[in-house]
């Protein structure tokens, strides 16, 4: 993610820049959180539940790429709509989370 | 993820945070099969021990997850190649 692609390490040569690495753990958690929603929620969606053979079939596997690329969408549109009722919390004095 | 950035310090922590949780995550992923095919496949408790059909279902479901995850893997590491290619680094 692109607030990793900070230049080259400085501080304290020879050691380690803990917050550098804090902040590439975060983002490595909140990939795996991300991936591991995603599986479970796409498997509730996609995945007939009775178990005839163990392959994917055609339609699941449509599905599935359907399923994560909208969970995609979904997510970049609430994260866009948080942004936005967060300038306007900021804007507005913070009194206009009431009226939501 | 990109870890090029790194001193070798830092990549040998970074190596074992990941491997911790790889480790994690496959416990998890263990535990979460077991639920998950057991609530679809054990419906019938008129017995002690899982009949043919249990045992398929089990077994299905359990082949399918893994399938089911390998290309929600590959569909996930595309989006994010897509995304994180403009701005350098990638997963």
């Amino acid at each position: 993610m692109s607030f990793l692609g900070r230049g080259a390490s400085s501080s304290n040569q020879g050691g380690m820049n803990t917050e550098k690495l804090e902040m590439a753990m975060t983002e490595l958690d909140m990939v795996t959180d991300v991936f591991n929603r995603l599986v479970s929620v796409c498997h509730s969606k996609c995945i007939n539940t009775r178990y005839a053979e163990p392959d994917l079939n055609k339609g699941e596997s449509v599905c599935i790429d359907r399923c994560v690329a909208k969970f995609f969408e979904v997510n970049k549109k609430v994260g866009e709509k948080m942004q936005a009722m967060g300038a306007n919390a900021t804007a507005g004095g913070g009194s206009s989370f009431g009226s939501l | 993820m990109d870890f090029s950035q790194f001193n070798s310090a830092e990549q040998a922590h970074m190596n074992k945070v990941i491997e911790k949780k790889q480790m994690q995550d496959f416990m998890r992923l263990y535990s979460s099969l077991v639920e998950r095919c057991f609530q679809s496949c054990c419906n019938d408790f008129t017995s002690k021990s899982l009949k043919s059909t249990e045992e398929t279902c089990v077994m299905n479901c359990t082949d399918k997850f893994l399938k089911h995850s390998e290309r929600v893997g590959a569909r996930f590491a595309e989006h994010n190649a897509e995304t994180m290619g403009a701005s350098g680094s990638q997963l």
